[in-house]
């Protein structure tokens, strides 16, 4: 396991680096998650679970 | 069946480009195997870091600060940590920070560190349902109008200085947004539609935090010499300075009274947080698309369009604002952000070297005293005129 002190790994991917169809990607997920989590928390409600 | 990002054996060669190992939007996620490693660093960091919904460990930063707290006393009123803003993203940041520049990130951890870019969006939409207009209207309607005024003032004002002092245009936005809000978290909400360096967000961030300690320490002596009524002073402050916690300490140290209003005052810069920085996004978007071909913007640079998350955060502010989301699953719905931005931030943590923050040097610290010091002197004179004239019955 080798160290690297910044955020490009020896495959030269970059975990800070974000854009282009990868970027859209993530946000489709994120967007999705988000929707789908309050979604649920507030149809719990909705239907007396809390 | 998505294909492994596992490198060549002789660990030479270059992984494969993300276009060509897509198979659905869900490729950006990388295989269990590969994001593991990344996603417990980032989990073990969060729940060391705060008291975070299901688990029970006390052994937190945040606890530590509330004994902290506890030792110290209270500056003013409020807890000294409270003041210099410590929370959910700040801890898990400096834990993150420490982790990363004493024991480095093994290359292991950064498939899963990169759900950065997922968490970003997934907590600033989940933060929609956090601001409802009504609970500052008990203030009443001159209060909000001049809260909201404040906002492109002081966000325009930031934003025109930092030419003069050759601030970063990056930095200068994330400077505007925790102004113009008065809070830091705009620093970290804006850096995917900035496109900032991590570097610039702890940059800016510290300069914000630390120009409100500073102010909190001294607009109480202004106040004190212009003969404000303790509901003038309360609201001077709460919208000069802006963060909560420095501006309700800074309204104990004029008086309990003044103290009690600047807490009254302070939710109507908070429930208005979200207008700051979509103001300063939408600014500088605008910008680049007048002077795209100019190298020196630099601020939204790669962003084509306004990302669709803005435009869902936006429909869920909305909904807010019309109470769909009563208030146990408003409180459910926060307690995710607390998980969401603590992930978030020890994986921004991690990524920075505490030189690529002092790279970015003492300038914005300039900017941000320059510019808070009109900001607070300014409303401080409004305040005062308004009182002085019977325009506001304070």
């Amino acid at each position: 396991m080798v160290a690297h002190p910044h955020t490009t790994d020896k495959t030269g991917f970059d975990y800070m680096a974000n854009g282009g169809r990868e970027e859209r990607d993530r946000d489709a997920v994120g967007i999705a998650l988000a929707l789908g989590l309050m979604g649920f928390l507030t149809l719990c409600q909705y239907l007396g679970l809390y | 069946m998505r294909q492994p990002l596992t490198p060549p054996a002789d660990d030479a060669g270059a992984a494969p480009a993300y276009a060509d190992r897509r198979t659905s939007p869900l490729s950006c996620l990388y295989s269990l195997e590969e994001a593991l490693p990344g996603l417990l660093a980032m989990f073990f960091i969060a729940i060391v870091s705060n008291n975070l919904m299901g688990v029970p460990n006390p052994f937190t930063l945040e606890n530590l600060f509330t004994y902290l707290d506890n030792v110290i006393g209270p500056v003013n009123g409020q807890p000294f940590f409270q003041i210099m803003n410590s929370n959910f993203v700040w801890n898990a940041l400096l834990l993150g920070l420490i982790v990363g520049n004493v024991f480095g990130v093994p290359d292991c951890w950064k498939r899963g560190l990169s759900y950065i870019h997922t968490l970003m969006p997934l907590g600033i939409i989940m933060l929609g349902p956090h601001f409802v207009l009504s609970h500052a209207a008990k203030t009443g309607f001159w209060p909000i109008a001049l809260a909201a005024a404040l906002i492109p003032a002081t966000a325009g004002l930031t934003l025109r200085l930092s030419r003069f002092l050759k601030v970063d245009d990056r930095q200068a936005s994330l400077i505007a947004g925790g102004l113009a809000t008065g809070d830091p978290h705009a620093c970290v909400i804006l850096m995917p539609m900035i496109k900032a360096k991590g570097g610039q967000v702890v940059n800016a961030s510290a300069c914000v935090i630390l120009f409100g300690a500073v102010a909190s320490l001294v607009a109480p002596w202004l106040v004190r010499h212009l003969d404000l009524s303790t509901q003038g002073a309360g609201l001077a402050l709460a919208l000069g300075i802006g963060n909560g916690a420095q501006a309700v300490s800074a309204g104990f140290a004029v008086g309990s009274e003044a103290g009690r209003y600047a807490g009254y005052y302070e939710i109507v810069g908070h429930v208005l947080m979200p207008a700051g920085f979509l103001y300063v996004f939408a600014a500088m978007f605008w910008r680049k698309l007048r002077r795209g071909g100019d190298a020196s913007v630099q601020a939204t640079r790669g962003v084509e369009n306004v990302p669709l998350y803005l435009y869902v955060f936006a429909a869920v502010w909305a909904l807010a604002n019309i109470h769909l989301f009563k208030e146990p699953a408003h409180h459910a719905i926060f307690e995710l952000v607390k998980w969401d931005f603590s992930l978030a931030a020890a994986a921004l943590g991690l990524s920075l070297p505490l030189r690529e923050i002092w790279a970015w040097g003492t300038r914005g610290l300039v900017l941000t005293c320059l510019a808070g010091t009109i900001r607070l002197l300014a409303v401080v004179a409004v305040v005062w005129a308004c009182v002085k004239h019977g325009w506001l019955v304070l």
